[in-house]
């Protein structure tokens, strides 16, 4: 939702038209973001890599309920369970059939996709509050059918998996490389959920939110829509799930519990609707808030020693809580709005209209 | 035979508390057309608030329950004030994020105060023991918590049918602006509604608690509860009673002939399943309004 264009700036031809970044101030200052980026992995410390590599396998997980939630308006409370196929189908790929994690990572995202396909499957006749009951059941199904099946996924006690094999000779196992390769992962997906938006599909799928019986009097075959886009958000958690799996190179049920999935829709709703900007900042913000709760533990030590570990874990359950009630009481459309309503401001500056 | 009646008696129990939760999800969803997730919390405030009652503070039973009610009255009108009503007419998932994160807020709550143990009431509460009639042994905290849950849910119907309130509150679930239109106090209906289902879930947290023992998993049981709701309609007290009985028939019978062929913990799995199946083949339930669109 472009507010205001740059002053000044007109479309003179198609392409122009379709630019995502219109002027030149915006490609000096992405190129110089994107740059920053690769750069900071040569002089960061592996906590923070870590971090970063988390919080990028969550942003594309985000982007992917952004699809199914933001832009198909199919509520799903069971994403943490399609990132946790992910995980999973990597794990078992790797340590079954003995393929590398550059085979796993595909097929994670496909396999996480059809799982979604299948859970979404009753969006054809259910809708809103009965669809997400679907989903909040395909999240208990899923966990315990990976728990329970212990041949192939190992039960509780989860799977070891290795990072990807080296590529160009470049080392996985090094921190900042791993780093490097997931941030390019990361803004492929970007781009990719970018598009999807601006495509005849996107806007398809934002037809069949605003007001389904009206998109298939339009000719939209409403069914196919909201199938593809839970196949096309299963895929995006799947990938962040294969990444966050080939980080951790581990993967356990306990990954991805129910409080998660709650999260990813309520940092859904402070991050905005619609728009892919909004599903970044809210993973970011997701998981650093997830890291301050870790970092207080050794306050909460200090002043409540013994009782450490419950205060600590309630800490992360109140706070999340407290920062979604009051964006949706406040500033229902999101962190994605009030960017907007500053740039604007910016724009506009001394001239108040 | 025999093996079967007695777990269909024991699911009729247990399904006794499933329709009593059921029944909040009911009530408010009813008059506001939320979905109240956190009743599931309800469940869990109710069994520690009793816990910290009559066990810390040594309260006689009466006083410890009058305590527990209370604390569901003024939880129920704090959540609709401070929370809901802030979100009236905000798009559907709104209130459904706000409700799912209230739940996860009392238990990082509970988690604080109470740590992570588990606590039971010993003999303070309901009696212990067993009857035995015929073959069959019927543990009295069931048999209790069962005759306790009917008599909320009678006295819920009797309002209901019987009280100037009771009929505002079915007129609001026709329509709210019409409500208004006729005198009815639209506001004031959803304070009651939210009063109502927040001490029927205390009510079912004060048995759960006394059967199970007093946990932060308590809600899981709620969140099973929306199953039986799906069964019975969304907006149908009596769908809600006949699919938490059914619920938990179900449940028993999970346990006595499928949890021996199957791995894990298929007790936990089975009322999801059922759900999504309800869901594809009935989606609006047994007694459920189904909704005709237009454009």
């Amino acid at each position: 939702m472009a507010i205001h264009r740059p002053c000044g700036t007109f479309d003179r031809t198609y392409y122009e038209a379709k630019a995502i970044f219109r002027t030149r101030l915006q490609w000096g200052m992405i190129t110089a973001l994107i740059l920053a980026l690769y750069g900071i992995a040569f002089v960061m410390n592996d906590y923070l890599l870590g971090l970063s590599i988390v919080i990028f396998s969550f942003i594309v997980a985000m982007l992917g309920l952004q699809i199914i939630t933001g832009y198909a308006g199919q509520i799903s409370i069971g994403h943490a369970a399609f990132m946790g196929v992910g995980m999973y189908v990597l794990a078992c790929v790797e340590a079954h059939l003995g393929w590398s994690w550059w085979v796993g990572m595909p097929l994670a995202g496909i396999g996480a996709g059809l799982v979604s396909m299948f859970f979404g499957s009753p969006s054809a006749r259910l809708k809103e509050l009965y669809l997400a009951f679907a989903s909040l059941a395909a999240h208990f199904i899923i966990v315990y059918v990976i728990s329970n099946w212990e041949t192939m996924t190992g039960g509780v006690d989860g799977i070891w998996l290795s990072r990807p094999e080296p590529l160009l000779g470049i080392d996985f196992m090094v921190e900042h490389n791993y780093y490097l390769l997931v941030l390019t992962l990361c803004i492929a997906m970007i781009y990719l959920a970018k598009n999807l938006a601006r495509t005849k599909l996107g806007r398809a799928f934002v037809a069949v939110r605003d007001n389904d019986i009206a998109a298939e009097v339009m000719g939209i075959n409403i069914f196919n829509t909201k199938l593809l886009a839970f196949g096309i958000g299963g895929f995006f958690a799947g990938i962040g799930g294969a990444m966050y799996a080939g980080y951790n190179e581990y993967v356990n049920v306990e990954f991805f519990p129910l409080n998660d999935s709650i999260w990813f829709l309520g940092f859904l709703v402070v991050g905005g609707f619609g728009s892919i900007f909004g599903a970044i900042c809210a993973a970011v913000l997701w998981k650093l808030l997830d890291e301050m709760a870790t970092l207080m533990t050794p306050v909460f030590t200090e002043i409540l020693p013994g009782l450490a570990f419950y205060v600590t874990a309630s800490f992360s359950l109140i706070m999340y809580t407290l920062v979604i009630v009051i964006f949706l009481v406040l500033e229902p459309r999101g962190i994605n709005h009030r960017w907007n309503i500053i740039k604007a401001s910016y724009r506009l500056h001394p001239f108040a209209y | 035979m025999e093996e079967l009646l007695k777990l269909i008696v024991l699911g009729l129990c247990m399904g006794g508390i499933y329709a009593l939760v059921a029944v909040g999800y009911v009530v408010v969803y009813k008059s506001t057309r939320v979905f109240n997730f956190a009743q599931a919390a309800m469940i869990t405030v109710g069994a520690y608030a009793l816990y910290q009652a009559l066990i810390i503070w040594s309260l006689p039973i009466w006083a410890a329950v009058l305590f527990t009610l209370a604390v569901g009255v003024a939880l129920g009108l704090l959540v609709e004030r401070l929370l809901m009503r802030p979100l009236i007419g905000q798009p559907i998932l709104a209130p459904i994020v706000v409700t799912l994160g209230l739940m996860l807020m009392v238990r990082g709550v509970v988690l604080m105060i109470f740590g992570g143990q588990v606590y039971g009431y010993g003999e303070h509460f309901l009696p212990l023991g067993a009857w035995h009639v015929g073959f069959l042994t019927l543990p009295m905290i069931q048999i209790y918590a069962f005759i306790i849950s009917m008599v909320a849910i009678f006295a819920l119907i009797q309002f209901y049918n019987r009280t100037r309130m009771g009929l505002g509150m079915r007129v609001t679930h026709e329509d709210h602006v019409v409500a208004q239109n006729l005198g009815i106090n639209v506001k004031r209906v959803f304070q009651y509604s939210w009063v109502i289902a927040c001490v029927l879930g205390v009510i079912s947290g004060m048995l759960l608690g006394n059967i199970q023992g007093c946990c932060v998993e308590l809600d899981v049981t709620g969140i099973m509860a929306i199953a039986a709701i799906l069964f019975g309609g969304l907006e149908s007290i009596g769908g809600a009673i006949v699919g938490g009985l059914t619920l938990g028939v179900l449940q028993m019978v999970t346990i006595g002939y499928l949890a021996p062929i199957m791995p894990g913990e298929p007790i936990m799995m089975v009322p999801f399943a059922f759900m999504l199946l309800i869901l594809i083949f009935k989606p609006y339930g047994l007694f459920g309004l189904v909704r005709i669109e237009r454009l």
